[in-house]
């Protein structure tokens, strides 16, 4: 059993008595992040420093702590989602940018710096930080880095991975390394590609050096609008088979368009099956030529209408209403439960027709706001979990949902990373050996098997049979959550 | 030396798995171009991926392809060509996929395409030990588990032979240019300010090579950005890109990668703490950071290179000829020697050929 209480004493030495916390209060508010979970922890650090993060892992070396890394807590997954008597490390404080560089087109930052403020740290200097989660508001890069966020722009601009160049790390032994370089390649395996999307289970982020977009010279973002969802989702696939890759490619179904619609005011057809917003950009030439090709795709699938924002303003309020319709389904029911699978985007009709089809065998509502350019859906499962029984018909549906996409040659998560709620779900794309390679991965950063227990891989997954020499059995218990701590 | 050269993955892992037993160490190739990357190293016997070379999916409007990993580049180039896309590595044609991403070479348009790893979203490896291994998935984003595939780009063929990928795919630009001005780094870097969205700059001693890519209205405007800085001196629709790559007369080629606003200081001081002949032709890509270094021989000259590429925090490998990495050591090194112990046990694939003698 851990010493909590010396592991305390431990820490307010280091990091000062008002940065750790172990009020009931606080435990419960750090028990969980954004998705259903609820889990919980013995402390809660804030470190403001690289020597605070190391002190934090070294206590909890000592203490054997269980090690929970946080960011702004928006993740879907559960990854920040702490169990047992684990120490959560929230790297909030941590949220300096340190340095903007335009003539290596880099910034370094804090992992607590806000996805939103670094973008508008740039926008002066004509950069932007192309990820752009809608959920960039409240985000951290830590975050980001560590779930390989994506975002509308992704499509063209690639997910994180593409906008990281380096990572200052803490790892579980207390010792820091940079991995990746201001320098296009650096010495040894990508360890910077490996440590982004790890979900906090490899080490803790303390810096990041990232990649800035300059802004496009001209963008033009349009609303196009059809009566039929299956119209919609074709449209998708043929611009992209056409060649043109837009900047984003978003779809709102008729649920989300109301829900927008009644919270933003951007002018939506609440009367529509389905909209594309879609932005393209670049020069001037090539913003004229893309949106011609997106207009003849819509166009040969029966687009009603065809809204192009005239200026900043309308686009921004056409942006709007897509970044806020999570928010705006609260409307909908108290509780959602969101999924994130990616398909091949010749498979979204019957994808999407599958999701409803499901949804109304359990009498559930579900709407779809998503990546559509990438192939990335987030069916948002809408219900009251008061009402008896419909937690579990929430959880039948997600499972076929998850199941549907995997058998269409999806996988399980494009952005929001597999943390608790689907780890189980990791067999149905990987076969034992491959879940035995991935646990050698995280065993050869976290020998002990410290770093944010439970998340990612399944219980079963071992790296014993790779040679392993130590750490396993311990790492192996530490991956089985102890009963009746989570709904 | 032995020679391997399976037929299939199947036959690959079992090889491994003998090669494992028997402790008989290999070196893995693929079209050969690039072998002299590594540190040197000693192996009894060579595995030839080169006929694994098939075809397994390909849907143009997914942009994705899904080949074995001894597929040529120029047979994946003319697959790609029908369905109007393109896998942007320039890598010459005998080279391998397997090999190009074992290896993470640059291409010369990374400017605008971005490195080979950004592309590589699903892999199959077989491991020292004769595991087949899955990780990723045929879709443009997965955040699902550890992307094994990362790990495995750029690893020199230490930590398993890739037998199969799935690539990312882009479409094939509709006008492509390739523009020639006279003039040297600081006409590239003036260049790289004033044409919008170039695909690559690339200056060489006395003339700088820009490629341009686009919607034809697209990379005419480009052409004219470009005339007014230095005047166009020749123009190419479709041609190659580079028009040519003089450094690569040189007996001994270092692939420096430095910040990229540091490239002119590592370039341009004056050599003269170089102690043999002063240093060849040499090619950087602007705004990327990587300069391809001709030398006469990796005598001294390397080693000053390589200094020089450390004090601006970056690093200068050899990628034709002896010289090898270098002796940077790279950071994390216990992690990295628990992956080469998990992934190759017996250290059988290539050992001490990467860096930090792993
Ligand atoms: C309304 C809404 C909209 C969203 N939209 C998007 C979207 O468009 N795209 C998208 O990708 N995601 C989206 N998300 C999900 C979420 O915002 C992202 O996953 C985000 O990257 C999480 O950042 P965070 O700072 O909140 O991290 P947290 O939730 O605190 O943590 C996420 C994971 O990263 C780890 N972590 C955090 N900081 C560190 C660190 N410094 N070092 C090591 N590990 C760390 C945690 O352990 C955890 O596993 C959305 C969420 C909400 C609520
Ligand atoms: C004239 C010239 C121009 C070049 N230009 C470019 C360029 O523009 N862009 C570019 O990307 N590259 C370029 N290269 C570099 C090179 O050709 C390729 O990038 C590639 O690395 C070589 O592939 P290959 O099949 O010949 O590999 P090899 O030379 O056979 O092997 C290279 C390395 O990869 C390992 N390896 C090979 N196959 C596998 C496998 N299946 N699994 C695991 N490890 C493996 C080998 O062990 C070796 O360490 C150029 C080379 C030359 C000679």
């Amino acid at each position: 059993m851990a010493d909590v209480d010396a592991a305390r004493r431990e820490l307010e030495e280091a990091l000062g008595t008002t940065e750790v916390l172990s009020d009931p209060l606080a435990l419960t508010l750090y028990a969980r992040d954004a998705a259903m979970v609820e889990g919980g922890c013995a402390l809660v650090a804030f470190p403001h420093t690289v020597e605070d993060v190391v002190a934090c892992m070294q206590v909890a070396a000592r203490h054997a702590l269980p090690v929970v890394p946080r960011g702004s807590g928006t993740g879907l997954a559960g990854g920040a989602t702490p169990i047992g008597d684990a120490l959560v490390v929230v790297t909030s404080k941590m949220d300096r940018i340190l340095e903007v560089r335009p003539e290596d087109r880099l910034a370094w930052v804090e992992p607590g710096v806000l996805n939103l403020d670094l973008a508008n740290a740039v926008a002066p200097l004509g950069f932007t930080y192309a990820p752009d989660p809608s959920s960039q508001q409240t985000c951290s890069i830590g975050g980001n880095v560590n779930t390989n966020a994506g975002g509308p722009h992704c499509l063209a601009y690639g997910v994180t991975s593409s906008h990281v160049l380096a990572v200052d790390v803490v790892l579980p032994d207390g010792t820091v390394e940079r991995f990746g370089s201001e320098a296009p390649e650096a010495p040894g395996y990508d360890l910077r590609g490996i440590l982004i999307g790890s979900e906090g289970t490899l080490g803790i982020v303390v810096g990041a050096c990232v990649r800035l977009t300059p802004e496009p010279p001209a963008v033009r973002t349009m609303l196009l609008d059809f009566s039929a969802v299956k119209d919609c989702a074709a449209t998708v696939s043929s611009i992209i088979a056409g060649g043109v890759v837009p900047a984003a490619v978003e779809m709102m179904d008729h649920g989300i368009i109301v829900a927008a619609e009644s919270f933003a005011h951007a002018g939506y057809p609440t009367d529509a099956a389905a909209v594309l917003l879609v932005e393209v950009d670049g020069l001037p030439e090539a913003v004229e030529a893309q949106s011609r090709a997106v207009e003849n795709a819509a166009r040969d699938h029966g687009v009603r209408t065809i809204r192009v924002a005239a200026d900043d303003a309308e686009r921004a309020l056409l942006w709007k209403g897509r970044k806020s319709a999570f928010g705006a389904v609260a409307q909908i029911a108290p509780h959602y439960h969101l999924h994130d699978c990616v398909v091949p985007r010749s498979k979204l009709v019957d994808v999407l027709a599958g999701v409803y089809e499901i949804a109304g065998r359990h009498d559930i509502i579900v709407t779809n706001v998503f990546h559509a350019g990438d192939g990335n859906l987030h069916p948002l499962l809408s219900f009251d979990r008061r009402i008896p029984g419909t937690l579990e018909r929430v959880l039948s549906a997600s499972e076929q949902i998850v199941r549907l996409c995997v058998n269409n040659g999806g996988s399980l998560s494009g952005e929001h990373g597999i943390g608790l709620e689907k780890r189980d779900f990791m067999p149905l794309m990987f076969s034992e050996v491959d879940l035995g390679a991935q646990a050698c991965v995280r065993a050869a950063f976290d020998p002990e098997g410290r770093m944010n227990p439970h998340k990612v891989l399944p219980a079963g997954a071992r790296c014993g049979d790779f040679a392993m020499a130590r750490g396993t059995d311990a790492a192996q218990a530490a991956q089985s959550i102890p009963e009746g701590s989570w709904i | 030396m032995d020679l391997i050269h399976p037929m299939d993955k199947l036959e690959v892992a079992k090889a491994l798995r003998q090669a494992t037993a028997d402790r008989k160490r290999l070196l893995v190739v693929g079209g050969r171009t690039h072998v002299d990357k590594g540190e040197p190293c000693e192996v009894d016997a060579e595995l030839w991926t080169t006929q694994l070379d098939g075809l397994v999916a390909y849907e143009p409007a997914e942009m994705i392809a899904v080949v074995e990993a001894g597929m040529r580049v120029g047979e994946l180039d003319r697959i790609l060509w029908d369905g109007g896309q393109e896998w942007p590595c320039d890598a010459p044609p005998r080279a391998t996929v397997g090999g190009v991403i074992a290896a993470a070479a640059t291409s010369p348009r990374r400017l605008r395409v971005g490195p080979i790893r950004d592309t590589v979203i699903e892999m199959e490896v077989v491991t020292g030990d004769g595991r087949l291994v899955r990780s990723g998935a045929r879709t443009v984003k997965s955040v699902t588990g550890y992307d094994l595939h990362k790990l495995m780009t750029g690893s020199l063929g230490t930590l398993g032979v890739i037998v199969q990928v799935a690539l990312k795919v882009r479409p094939r630009p509709r006008s492509r240019r390739s523009v020639r001005v006279a003039g040297g780094l600081e006409v590239g870097r003036r260049l790289l300010d004033a044409v919008p969205g170039p695909t690559a700059v690339l200056a060489m001693p006395e003339v700088v090579e820009l490629r341009l890519e686009g919607w034809p209205e697209e990379t005419e405007r480009q052409v004219e950005a470009t005339d007014r800085v230095a005047p166009v001196t020749v123009v190419t629709e479709e041609g190659a890109f580079p028009f040519e790559r003089p450094w690569e007369a040189s007996a001994v080629i270092a692939e420096a990668a430095v910040p990229p606003s540091r490239l002119a200081e590592f370039l341009t001081r004056p050599f003269h703490d170089l102690p043999g002949p002063h240093l060849g032709s040499w090619g950087a890509l602007l705004g990327v950071g990587i300069a391809w270094v001709g030398l006469s021989s990796s005598d001294g000259d390397l080693e000053a290179l390589r200094t020089r590429a450390r004090a601006l925090g970056g690093i200068a490998p050899v990628v034709k000829g002896p010289g090898g990495l270098g002796n940077d050591v790279p950071p994390g090194l216990d992690v990295h020697r628990r992956l080469k112990a998990s992934f190759d046990p017996a250290g059988v694939l290539a050992p001490g050929r990467f860096w930090g003698g792993i």
